[in-house]
């Protein structure tokens, strides 16, 4: 594979802040350059050198694929604001993955800490393991979460997953934790495993697919009466592409919920039978 | 309209082939996808929205059925139509083609509509008619592409938000003039058929075929068109200026309308080679086309051309 080739020398004390490493950033540079490069760890910073182990061949270009090889789970920011190229961790990611990226792909080949995809706008941040709370939401103190681009997690997802989230797709193969979808503005939420309490609290509009277990639904949403057939299929159709528990989704039958009344109440639960 | 040249015979099957050509002109066209619950339901939403759409003389647009779509061929993996709607301008076509789906597509029972074209300028297709929700309308943007569900009384009418304008072609035609009314019809019958079979073009006119033909301007000021006098076989030897010949009693015309000039080329070719098989024992003595003498239109279709006549390619 062509790109820049980042091996994990040993763990480091403290977390490292890997934001403005990526594929964009590196372009240009000889492997001498890029192990240069300054990353914070804790309050110093160091060498990226003193961490990793570089190899690229000849002069790294934007569209190569930059690879961390390791256990990377107190490597915060991967691919962060990352607007274009691909980023592959060969292991677990820390904090902040894919947060505000914009274009792109991460693939994440382990597990992923808090808030992965936090404001992310664009492009796709797969993570074959789990994620912490708060993926696909916002910032600490944002008032916007996850505003587009494919966020699909293969493992579980923490509490929070998707919350004030308002447009793209966040897929969760796996079981979620409590306030899934909470304040949701909009956009599409599947899980393919259980979910905790206190669904959809609060949200405004969006979809929220149940394709495993069915979930418990709060009294402030009530059953839809309609059929939806037409808009399901387009949605069943688009998520039913990344396979497992979604593979069958437009064969299915449908129940929908619609809520949350305490807020905007345009959206709607959608439980697979 | 140009005299067809008695002097220079094509025959094929006894039909002898004018040596003229039809004039056509540059036109903007949309395809839009009508999905029911079943094919009826499509094709009466369909019928309806391509209604009085035969000429922009009148009717602000030009429209037909393309064909049918399976199933496996819809965005909704439901049954449904592909409709093809031509204007002389791109803000004419997007005011017919709202009026239209929000009149006939809208409030037909399960209906759905999407873009059937990708690439070209926007023009709202379910962007306005959203607002027939009266704010319970609900957005789903799914693989970048927007939708809009409007709540009916049936459940919710699904439309995306646009569809694209591409350029077209626009009044390619054919005339067949034939012993009597049956013979006509016969032919012209058969080469709308046939032409159905093409994609990409649809015959605006009731069952594809026009009787009224039409010249530019009349002795009436007001009126910017009038019947084509040189073709109609009741004005023989009346007029000064006419096409008919003794034997020709009855004459029809296909228009043709593409989304590329090879689209409509391919429709007239095809509509020839069935009159052709008719033939003059079907009664077909002719198969002619109508211009402006090559001043008006850019696209220009000779007959003989079409029919890869050997004296046509010298």
């Amino acid at each position: 594979m062509n790109g820049v080739h980042l091996r994990l020398k040993q763990a480091p004390a403290l977390r490292v802040d890997l934001r403005g490493v990526t594929p964009a950033s590196l372009a240009g540079l000889s492997a001498a350059q890029i192990e240069r490069l300054a990353v914070t760890h804790g309050m110093q910073t160091l060498a990226l050198a003193e961490l990793f182990a570089v190899s690229c061949d000849g002069a790294a270009a934007a569209g190569d694929t930059l690879m961390f090889e390791g256990d990377l789970s107190r490597f915060d920011r991967i691919g962060w604001q990352l607007a274009g190229g691909q980023i592959v961790v060969d292991g677990p990611a820390g904090d902040y993955v894919g947060a505000c990226m914009s274009g792109g792909e991460i693939v994440v080949r382990g597990h992923a800490g808090l808030l992965a995809a936090c404001e992310m706008a664009g492009g796709t941040l797969t993570i074959a393991g789990d994620v912490g709370d708060h993926a696909a939401s916002g910032l600490p103190g944002s008032m916007d979460g996850m505003r587009g681009g494919t966020l699909v997690v293969h493992g579980r997802a923490g509490e929070r997953f998707a919350d004030r989230m308002r447009r793209g797709t966040a897929l969760v193969f796996g079981d979620v934790g409590d306030f899934l979808a909470s304040r949701l503005v909009a956009g599409t939420v599947a899980i393919g495993g259980r979910a905790g309490a206190h669904i959809g609290y609060g949200m405004r509009r969006g979809s929220v697919v149940f394709a495993g277990a069915v979930p418990s639904v709060a009294p402030t949403f009530v059953p839809a009466l309609a059929e939806a057939a037409v808009a399901w299929q387009l949605l069943a159709r688009a998520i039913a592409r990344h396979g497992g528990p979604f593979a069958g989704l437009p064969a299915r039958r449908i129940g929908r919920h619609l809520g949350d009344l305490s807020a905007d109440g345009k959206g709607e639960l959608i439980v697979a039978a | 309209m140009t005299a067809a040249n008695p002097a220079a015979p094509l025959q094929r099957n006894g039909v002898v082939i004018d040596d003229t050509f039809a004039e056509a002109f540059p036109m903007k066209a949309t395809r839009i996808v009508i999905t029911a619950h079943n094919l009826t339901w499509a094709r009466h939403a369909a019928n309806s929205a391509t209604g009085f759409a035969t000429s922009v003389i009148a009717c602000g647009c030009e429209a037909g059925i393309e064909r049918e779509l399976g199933p496996d061929e819809t965005p909704d993996g439901r049954p449904g139509l592909s409709v093809l709607i031509f204007s002389m301008s791109g803000k004419e076509l997007a005011k017919q083609l709202e009026r239209r789906v929000g009149q006939c597509v809208l409030t037909c029972p399960t209906t759905a509509v999407f873009a059937g074209i990708a690439e070209g300028e926007a023009i709202a297709l379910g962007k306005n008619l959203r607002f027939f929700g009266d704010g319970w309308q609900m957005s789903k943007l799914i693989d970048g592409v927007r939708y809009w569900r409007v709540p009916v009384m049936d459940g919710e009418f699904v439309a995306q938000e646009t569809t694209a304008v591409t350029k077209a072609v626009g009044g390619g035609n054919l005339l067949m003039l034939a012993t009597d009314t049956e013979s006509a019809l016969a032919a012209a019958e058969a080469a709308v058929r046939a032409m159905q079979r093409l994609p990409n073009v649809v015959m605006p006119f009731p069952g594809g075929v026009v009787r009224s033909g039409s010249k530019v301007g009349s002795k009436y000021p007001a009126l910017m068109a009038s019947t084509n006098d040189a073709f109609c076989p009741g004005l023989y030897g009346l007029a000064a200026k006419s096409e008919i010949t003794p034997d020709v009693h009855c004459v029809l015309e296909i228009v043709i309308d593409g989304l590329t000039e090879a689209d409509v080329a391919a429709a007239m070719r095809v509509g020839m080679q069935a009159c052709i098989a008719i033939g003059a024992a079907g009664g077909l003595r002719r198969i002619s086309a109508g211009n402006y003498g090559g001043k008006l239109g850019p696209y220009l279709f000779h007959l003989h051309q079409l029919l890869g006549a050997p004296e046509a390619a010298a």
